[in-house]
């Protein structure tokens, strides 16, 4: 067989892929938000049907669970976790303060705390967290729950 | 005069859907799509111990008590719930403490009850009030499911009066019109002081 012209099939344009790449990142930059802080003690959340959905930038965590690791030193008794540290119910009044500090005035009555408590808690603790809550004149509270 | 035209090296540009890439990527392990979900409640403001003893005014009438014990037993006004209690009917959709919750809200014998026309319909005001009250030692899961039970009863009520007023989902209605109806059916769950456990 004599030499054929030989016919090449033509290259893909690979030239729109970055452009394609870029629409796939700014939609998860958009729709995404930033994973929270670690969370170090148990939270397993309760599940239930009546729940709203919240808005992520009003909200204050607070995390109530047993120590995931270390608990020679934090105990195995359901903890506090403000931030990154555990704290005891009295640091609350203080970290409310300092996160309505950070927000703007205008977002201020809208702060919803959001009680993320491990379903095997006992009320004790969070009752506690409760009446600390009201002395700090946040009221509005929200018991984290998924859907069921 | 002719100048040469120097042409300009077109910049390599296939590195950028690596890179591009890249971001994706970072952008994958570093953020999450999860939406918080919960029940919000608003919590009574605090009041001083000396303050606090005339502030039990509330009509014992229009309470209904739910309060729950250590071994996740639950008492409704005297009478006792157990777990399988909290289990919804498939077919109702509605569990034996959301029933009675319904049942009492709605119970046309009791005193304060106030009728309003909305849309020329005459409605009735619910006045009355769960308090519910939960031994320290009580699992918070129990306590979720008993507050979801409560929830579910009143938005009931809310769903049943917005079909009759407005004739469409509680959820579908605008802003406007859910104050209407939030306002006839206020969800009035008072979450009892711990004190209040020793009383009785």
């Amino acid at each position: 067989m004599a030499k054929k012209g030989k016919k090449e099939v033509p290259k893909l344009s690979t030239s729109s892929l970055p452009d394609v790449i870029f629409m796939i990142l700014f939609f998860f930059m958009v729709s995404t938000s930033m994973r929270d802080k670690d969370v170090i003690v148990t939270n397993v959340l309760p599940q239930a049907t009546e729940i709203t959905k919240l808005d992520k930038k009003n909200l204050i965590s607070i995390y109530v669970g047993v120590p995931l690791d270390q608990q020679n030193v934090a105990g195995s008794a359901p903890r506090i976790q403000l931030n990154d540290s555990f704290q005891s119910t009295a640091a609350i009044r203080d970290f409310i303060a300092s996160e309505v500090e950070r927000r703007d005035e205008a977002e201020r009555s809208k702060l919803t705390v959001n009680l993320r408590v491990d379903e095997n808690s006992t009320m004790g603790i969070v009752t506690d967290v409760k009446q600390e809550l009201r002395k700090a004149q946040a009221n509005k509270i929200s018991y984290a729950a998924r859907q069921k | 005069m002719e100048k040469k035209k120097r042409k300009v090296d077109e910049i390599n540009a296939s590195s950028m859907a690596d890179i591009a890439f890249l971001l994706l990527i970072f952008f994958l392990v570093a953020t999450t799509m999860d939406v918080d979900t919960g029940m919000t409640r608003v919590l009574p403001p605090w009041v001083d111990a000396e303050k606090q003893k005339d502030n039990t005014d509330i009509n014992q009438r229009n309470v209904l008590k739910v309060s729950i014990s250590k071994g996740g037993r639950i008492l409704v006004d005297e009478a006792e719930y157990t777990q399988a209690d909290l289990i919804r009917d498939k077919q109702t959709n509605e569990s034996r403490l959301s029933q009675e919750t319904k049942t009492f809200l709605l119970s046309p014998d009791r005193s304060d009850k106030k009728d309003t026309v909305v849309n020329n319909q005459r409605l009735t005001l619910s006045e009355g009030v769960v308090s519910l009250k939960a031994d320290k030692e009580t699992q918070y899961k129990v306590y979720i499911e008993v507050q979801n039970e409560l929830t579910h009863a009143f938005n009931e009520i809310r769903e049943d009066y917005s079909q009759r007023l407005y004739q469409s989902s509680f959820e579908d209605l605008d802003p406007e019109q859910r104050t209407v109806i939030s306002k006839l059916v206020p969800l009035k769950i008072s979450e009892a002081e711990p004190n209040d456990q020793t009383k009785k």
